[in-house]
């Protein structure tokens, strides 16, 4: 259990990180309908690494993500700091059903009346292209499958270039052999940001994360950060992987009964 | 075109020509007389010999619906847009739009021409047919406005889009399916408002085609009276048909319900 605050900043060992977290909770207080969610929960995302947060369903997972996002009001003395913008993606793909698959890539740029130049142009379909949707940029969203429209959105998010990137269980609702896929393409693709994942699946969080929480108890505190062994994105039969798999997956058992 | 895609048009088509065919044939059969029910021939002949007069009065009719149709569109989604604004102006005012629409327009028909004059008596039928038309449009669109994916808003809100923004760029798309199916409504409420205003007016200022209903029935003019009816008919076909069409252009290619159907 993780109780002191600054804990996880002075034990991690990455060379790479900074002093300073690049987006962090400290004392979350949230009460939803009397009972409280969280009671003085800190939560940090070292800059540069990707920190994956599992949990079971209904534990405040989204509501922490939602905190860092600026999209729910933190309850006093709930603090939350960011260093910089952040990119949000979800577990749906949120496309414009109207728009082409372009338009929908370029939709942050839009809303902020930056001007459509050619070099913003040529930036999105080149994210396309990475995600493997080169030539489908005129397609509506209904003529792609859940795969297709996860890779728009992934290529959305990553079109906002933001140093902090909020991921909502963004490969959920996929089949297990393009969830892989997808996981490898955003290992490779939001490399050097700083990212908090939202997951169901302990082998997602193995295989992508720097650093495993899992998010347990009313109130939710966090376990210690876990690291895998290895560089991302790990093999998903890696025996030492699917050891820890079998523990955090026991671990989220006992925390459920 | 595939077999059944003609059997599509083709089987309704025969049927209609079997049932005049077999009216005719009845109609001379038992020598039913013209004023209680004319043979076909005899609707078709009223049909040519009232041409000029019937197609003034469908001209009439087409123009107030039309009118009433663009009126209620207008006013419609315009109130709806208002009520996706400010809840507190929506439910101070959604009650009178509910009570407009559940007071039968016929019983508030003769107040309006009073008011409006039977010098302009094309205006209280504009005004009555509009009364018909606009309420399924206004809560269509009340209900496409506000219905938008929480998700979608909050992606809106991390844009930094400003509440215009979230309604033309947002709101206004997702409602337009919404919308669509409320003005396929409207249309042809508009024609049902319409003529029932022209009923209620009925004193012949108005010659729209109920008119010329109700005074070739007056007369037993009954073929006309028919001829009328047909017309009347297939305004309302063409009305349905073409905001059909309207509905397919629009969503062809992005919407659930038009998706599939080979637009």
């Amino acid at each position: 259990m993780q109780d002191a605050p600054a804990a996880p900043v002075a034990a991690a060992p990455d060379e790479f990180m900074p002093a300073r977290p690049a987006a962090a909770i400290r004392g979350a207080r949230l009460r939803f309908g009397g009972t409280p969610l969280f009671d003085g929960l800190d939560l940090d995302l070292p800059a540069g690494t990707v920190t994956c947060l599992l949990g079971p369903s209904g534990v405040g997972k989204t509501t922490l993500l939602r905190l860092l996002a600026g999209l729910a009001e933190p309850e006093p003395p709930t603090l939350v700091e960011r260093t910089g913008p952040v990119a949000w993606m979800a577990q749906q793909d949120l496309l414009m059903s109207w728009l082409g698959v372009l338009d929908n890539v370029l939709l942050g740029a839009r809303l902020r009346g930056e001007p459509r130049t050619p070099a913003l142009v040529e930036r999105a379909r080149g994210l396309l292209a990475r995600v493997g949707l080169a030539g489908r940029e005129g397609d509506r969203p209904a003529a792609l499958s859940g795969g297709m429209r996860q890779r728009v959105a992934l290529a959305r998010t990553l079109m906002e270039d933001r140093p902090i990137v909020l991921m909502d269980e963004p490969f959920s609702g996929l089949d297990a052999i393009t969830r892989l896929r997808l996981q490898d393409l955003a290992v490779e693709l939001l490399a050097g940001r700083t990212v908090l994942l939202v997951t169901h699946d302990p082998l997602e969080a193995l295989r992508l994360g720097d650093r495993v929480l899992v998010l347990t108890g009313s109130p939710a505190r966090l376990s210690a950060p876990l690291e895998p062994p290895g560089a991302k994105p790990r093999a998903p039969d890696d025996p030492a992987l699917l050891g820890l798999q079998g523990r955090l997956l026991r671990a989220l058992a006992e925390a459920a009964a | 075109m595939t077999g059944a895609g003609i059997w599509r048009w083709l089987a309704p088509l025969l049927l209609g020509v079997l049932v005049l065919a077999l009216w005719e044939w009845a109609v001379r059969a038992l020598d039913v007389p013209v004023f209680v029910l004319p043979a076909p021939s005899a609707v078709a002949r009223a049909l040519v010999a009232d041409y000029p007069l019937l197609l003034g009065s469908l001209w009439l009719t087409l123009k107030i619906t039309l009118q009433a149709f663009v009126l209620a569109l207008i006013t419609g989604v315009g109130l709806a847009v208002l009520f996706a604004q400010s809840r507190t102006l929506s439910a101070a005012l959604y009650p009178y739009a509910v009570i407009l629409q559940v007071t039968p327009v016929v019983a508030i028909a003769p107040l309006v021409i009073i008011w409006v004059g039977y010098e302009r008596v094309d205006l209280a039928l504009l005004i009555l047919a509009w009364i018909v038309a606009f309420f399924p449009i206004l809560s269509n669109a009340t209900l496409g406005l506000t219905a938008v994916d929480p998700n979608l808003r909050d992606l809106f809100r991390l844009n930094g889009a400003g509440r215009w923004q979230t309604l033309w760029r947002l709101q206004m798309p997702s409602a337009l399916p919404y919308i669509l199916a409320g003005a396929k409504v409207s249309g042809g409420l508009a024609l049902i408002g319409a003529v029932v205003a022209e009923f209620v007016a009925g004193s012949g200022t108005a010659s729209g085609l109920a008119w010329r209903i109700v005074e070739s029935g007056n007369r037993l003019n009954i073929p006309r009276l028919f001829a009328a009816l047909l017309l009347l008919s297939l305004l309302g076909i063409l009305i349905f048909a073409a905001l059909s069409w309207l509905q397919r252009r629009l969503l062809a290619r992005w919407h659930e319900s038009e998706i599939g159907r080979g637009a």
